[in-house]
């Protein structure tokens, strides 16, 4: 039965949803446990989807527990806060000049004690200049962890959702890729450009079309996301045994 | 045989006597000439006569002559008799009804003639008590005397009485320290005590069992029974906590040696130091039956640290603290996300979805149980908790669990806990109606912090503190004030001195509040810094250690001797403490209490240990049974007990005579076992070493007053007669 405490708190949760859409039930409470933290690097084009943050926090708050910050952060490599980004993300479609020796120390360094790093390479084409750049930079930073197609037992397609193809604006790859190091993956990268798929513009009209899927390619895309925000917040959470019988069940299903 | 003579021990060498003598005699004969002619002949033959005498008796004086009577006397020879006060001395004898020590005492002074009587004419008898220490007594003491606590030290007596006695008697049961080297010039003459043919008894010999134990995993108990009187005998072994049986097993005696050993094994469900016994019934006619029970400690911890982590929302508080107790082979980590709360939508039939229900009835219910500790990470327990969940939550604590709690915007969400049974547990209060602040701040150290083992990640105070402040600050606070139950060990920087970890205890457990969600940071941010994340890791690992209730986590720690204590031996406890470097080195920091297990309090010393913090306390336990002992210091308290149990001795009664044959044969004495054999062989011996001197008596002939007065005289007189003769 409910309390009459609760009652009246969720009854004037209900009238301040009602009356003003910024505040929530007070476990929804506006303290973002995310946000994006994009890199701005040097050459190429640092911030090719400007517009995806909205939809993709929109989407995971109304999904998942996750409290995410709307805005995102623009960082560079040797900016200390960047140790404090809990999901740092890069994207570009050209080329970039390299990082200094140091910035790469940063980024190992970053990557090695637990951070996160999400890249994709937005022009939806194999081989394009950020690709060359990306796999340039990270020989680099681990020449002895080569970036490789993440398996389909990974947890970052059970994270939040079963994903089999993360889908994107386009369907370049039905994979994610990534640096694995021991039980952690702090590199996941696409090629699909997920941020285009998610991008909206001011008026709510999605950007960009998803080819060649349409919106179920869309549709994928946000779950991938979703799961990668979720995978860098909970690690291999659902590698735990716990899961298994559920998982295998569905998946069976 | 007498005998005397005269003797002479001249007081100056002889020459110069001579020179006295032949001095005197012409002064003697020629001074007189000068006056003869004014005096008759008869008188100055008088005065020369006088003269001569008095140069005489001079003479004589300066000889010293002695007379000197000799005799030949005969000593009486020391005998020492040792009666053995061990404790096995109380034990029944062979008659059964009388003590070993009763029969010892009769056999001295029972009887038409009494044997100490008898030994008395014939020695020079001393009594003496063997028991810890050898105790001179006398024959009016023997009906009052009685067994010790320990047994009796003849080698250390034998020291004592070597030299001044010709031979012993030592009256035992042959149950007594000695060892095979040990040699002696005492004849020792041992009178066995008890009958070893008659004796019955079981006793439980040995009983092995580990020193440490893992809770939910079997341990083995290795039981040794030695049978005296009971060949083949099945018995019953069993196993008991207090008086709650935990296992029983049946043992066979062997036919031959009276001996079987039995494994019993039980899996032991709580961690903590736990009394246990292993005991045999006792039986018909057995001689003693509190052999039939042996008492021992063994210390329970857990294998692995299981914890139940219920998290509120994939955070990255969530992910590195996952992180560390993961990659901690120690703690097996159960952890449940609550990845999507009633208010949020899915868009994909279940066949999509990875989420699982979360287990609530099944976590709280009946498997709460088999966690040490529960997290509740940034949590609302709201949505998934029935109100009696928090109750058994708070029972789970109550009976040794321990819960930590993590802050975040959702602890206070709903009113957090408050009006729950979790509030009564928690070692602080909310400060207000604000729920969770976001604003950066810096922790520091409080007092208590500075010195507890959980903050302390280095072992050089000033280093600690060092680390504390280069620390990355914190961007989020729940504002809380701690009760006076809890202990503040880190708070922020600011004028509030919010607590951000705070510690307390409720019932037999732990509870810890970190008011925070962004403890992450000390690990990113230190890695920022360019230094590794142990002080993070570290400090989590210390947290759940000081959660699991690990006695190095601690702040008062007692150490005990690993070997237990025996009752009349003084036991002593290191203290370790963690205080103020400034009281570290005061006594008056610490206090010590101990109890027996009647709850009285014992006399107990203190004194300071070599380092800093250390102490040593001693007490000496008169009873047996479970003694707690309680130590005080400004921080806290804390008490532990500790089981003291009846010295080995009383274990095995059974008598042991060939020890007494072997004290025998190794210092040239006899076993004697009748009353006649004992006096024959005695007296025989006693003859042998009687001892003869010649006694000497002196007595002076001249020395003496009578001698002075005679001279006195002689001068006197030869003065009168030459005055009245006109010579003056």
């Amino acid at each position: 039965m409910i309390s009459r405490r609760r009652f009246l708190s969720c009854g004037l949760a209900l009238l301040a949803g009602l009356f003003s859409p910024g505040l929530k039930s007070p476990w929804c409470a506006a303290f973002p446990q995310f946000f994006f933290s994009q890199i701005k690097y040097r050459g190429g084009e640092w911030d090719p989807n400007p517009q995806f943050v909205d939809a993709i926090v929109e989407e995971l708050e109304l999904r998942t527990s996750i409290k995410a910050a709307s805005e995102r952060r623009v960082i560079s490599v040797d900016d200390p806060a960047l140790f404090f980004s809990p999901f740092l993300y890069l994207a570009g479609k050209h080329e970039f000049d390299p990082f200094t020796a140091q910035e790469r120390e940063i980024l190992r360094r970053f990557l090695t004690y637990g951070g996160f790093l999400f890249a994709e390479d937005t022009l939806g084409a194999r081989g394009s200049g950020f690709d060359q750049a990306f796999n340039r930079e990270m020989k680099q930073i681990f020449p002895q962890h080569p970036l490789k197609r993440l398996p389909p037992e990974h947890p970052v397609y059970r994270s939040f959702y079963l994903v089999d193809s993360p889908g994107g604006r386009q369907g370049v790859n039905p994979f994610l890729e990534g640096i694995i190091l021991d039980n952690w993956t702090p590199v996941i990268y696409s090629q699909n450009d997920l941020s285009g798929a998610w991008s909206k513009d001011r008026f709510g009209k999605w950007v960009y079309d998803c080819l060649p899927g349409g919106e179920p390619q869309r549709a994928s895309a946000f779950k991938a996301g979703i799961n990668i925000i979720v995978y860098s917040l909970t690690s291999d959470y659902k590698k735990d045994l716990v899961h298994h019988p559920f998982i295998q069940r569905r998946q069976n299903q | 045989m007498n005998w005397s003579e005269i003797v002479f021990k001249p007081v100056f060498p002889l020459w110069l006597i001579l020179v006295f003598l032949a001095g005197g005699v012409a002064f003697s004969l020629f001074q007189p000439r000068f006056v003869r002619r004014r005096l008759s002949r008869q008188r100055w033959g008088t005065i020369i006569l006088l003269r001569l005498v008095t140069v005489t008796l001079l003479i004589l004086l300066a000889l010293n002559p002695s007379w000197v009577a000799r005799r030949e006397v005969a000593v009486s020879p020391t005998l020492a008799i040792l009666l053995d006060t061990s404790p096995s001395m109380g034990l029944s004898s062979n008659s059964g009804k009388r003590s070993r020590l009763d029969e010892a005492r009769a056999l001295l002074l029972e009887g038409s003639k009494p044997l100490l009587k008898y030994l008395a004419e014939k020695f020079e008898v001393r009594l003496y008590e063997l028991g810890e220490s050898l105790k001179a007594i006398k024959p009016g003491d023997l009906p009052g005397l009685k067994t010790g606590e320990k047994k009796g030290d003849l080698p250390g007596a034998i020291e004592r009485l070597a030299g001044n006695n010709s031979l012993a008697l030592l009256c035992s049961d042959g149950k007594l320290e000695w060892r095979e080297s040990s040699s002696s010039n005492l004849p020792i003459f041992t009178l066995p005590l008890g009958d070893p043919e008659k004796y019955k008894d079981i006793l439980i010999k040995t009983v092995k069992a580990p020193a440490l134990a893992f809770r939910g995993r079997e341990v083995t108990i290795d039981v040794a029974v030695k049978g005296y009187g009971y060949p083949g005998l099945k018995l019953p072994v069993a196993l008991k906590e207090g008086e709650k049986l935990i296992t029983a097993k049946d043992l066979r005696l062997d036919d031959r040696t009276g001996e079987g050993t039995v494994s019993v094994s039980f899996t032991p469900p709580e961690v903590g130091s736990h009394t246990l016994s292993v005991s045999i019934p006792s039986q018909l006619e057995e001689s003693v039956t509190s052999n039939n029970l042996a008492t021992f400690s063994l210390k329970v911890v857990r294998d692995k640290i299981r914890v139940l982590m219920i998290t509120g929302a994939p955070s990255m508080n969530y992910r590195f603290l996952r992180m560390a107790l993961k990659n901690d082979p120690s703690i097996d980590l159960l952890s449940f996300v609550i990845l999507r709360t009633p208010s949020n939508i899915l868009n994909v039939p279940l066949q999509e979805q990875s989420l699982i229900p979360f287990p609530v009835e099944t976590l709280f219910g009946k498997e709460m149980k088999s966690f040490d500790i529960l997290v509740f990470d940034n949590f609302v327990h709201h949505p998934y908790f029935r109100a009696n969940y928090l109750e058994s939550v708070r029972d789970f604590v109550q009976g040794g669990g321990s819960l930590a709690i993590i802050g975040g915007p959702n602890f206070y969400g709903e009113g957090g806990f408050i009006g729950t049974a979790i509030e009564e547990i928690l070692p602080v209060r909310w400060a207000g109606r604000e729920g969770y602040r976001r604003s950066p701040f810096r922790v520091k150290l409080t007092r208590n912090g500075s010195v507890h083992p959980l903050t302390r990640l280095s072992m050089l105070e000033g280093e600690n503190r060092n680390l504390w402040e280069e620390m990355p600050p914190l961007d989020g606070v729940n504002p809380l004030r701690s009760k006076s139950s809890g202990t503040v060990l880190l708070e922020s920087a600011d004028e509030n001195a919010w607590p951000i970890l705070t510690l307390g205890n409720y019932g037999k457990g732990r509870v810890s509040v970190l008011a925070t969600d962004s403890a992450w940071k000390w690990y990113m941010g230190t890695v920022a810094q360019g230094k590794g994340p142990w002080a993070y890791q570290r400090l989590t690992e210390r947290w759940v250690r000081w959660l699991a209730q690990d006695p190095s986590l601690d702040p008062i720690q007692l150490i005990f001797p690993e070997r237990g204590g025996t009752i009349g031996q003084e036991m002593e406890v290191r203290i370790r403490v963690h205080v103020d470097a400034l009281f570290a080195k005061s006594r008056e920091a610490v206090s010590i209490s101990v109890f027996n297990p009647e709850g009285t309090k014992i006399e107990s010393q203190l004194k300071p240990g070599g380092q800093n913090g250390e102490f040593l306390a001693s007490f000496r336990p008169e009873k047996v049974g479970t003694y707690k002992v309680k130590v005080e210091t400004q921080g806290g308290q804390r008490e532990e007990s500790l089981f003291i149990g009846r010295s080995s001795e009383t274990l095995d009664g059974f008598p042991h005579h060939e020890q007494l044959r072997k004290i025998s044969d190794s210092t040239g004495g006899k076993i004697l076992t009748a009353r006649d054999a004992i006096i024959d062989e005695l007296e025989q011996y006693g003859e042998k070493s009687r001892k003869r001197f010649i006694e000497e008596s002196r007595f002076p002939l001249w020395g003496n007053a009578y001698v002075f007065i005679v001279l006195i005289s002689l001068l006197t007189v030869e003065w009168y007669l030459r005055r009245r003769w006109g010579l003056i």
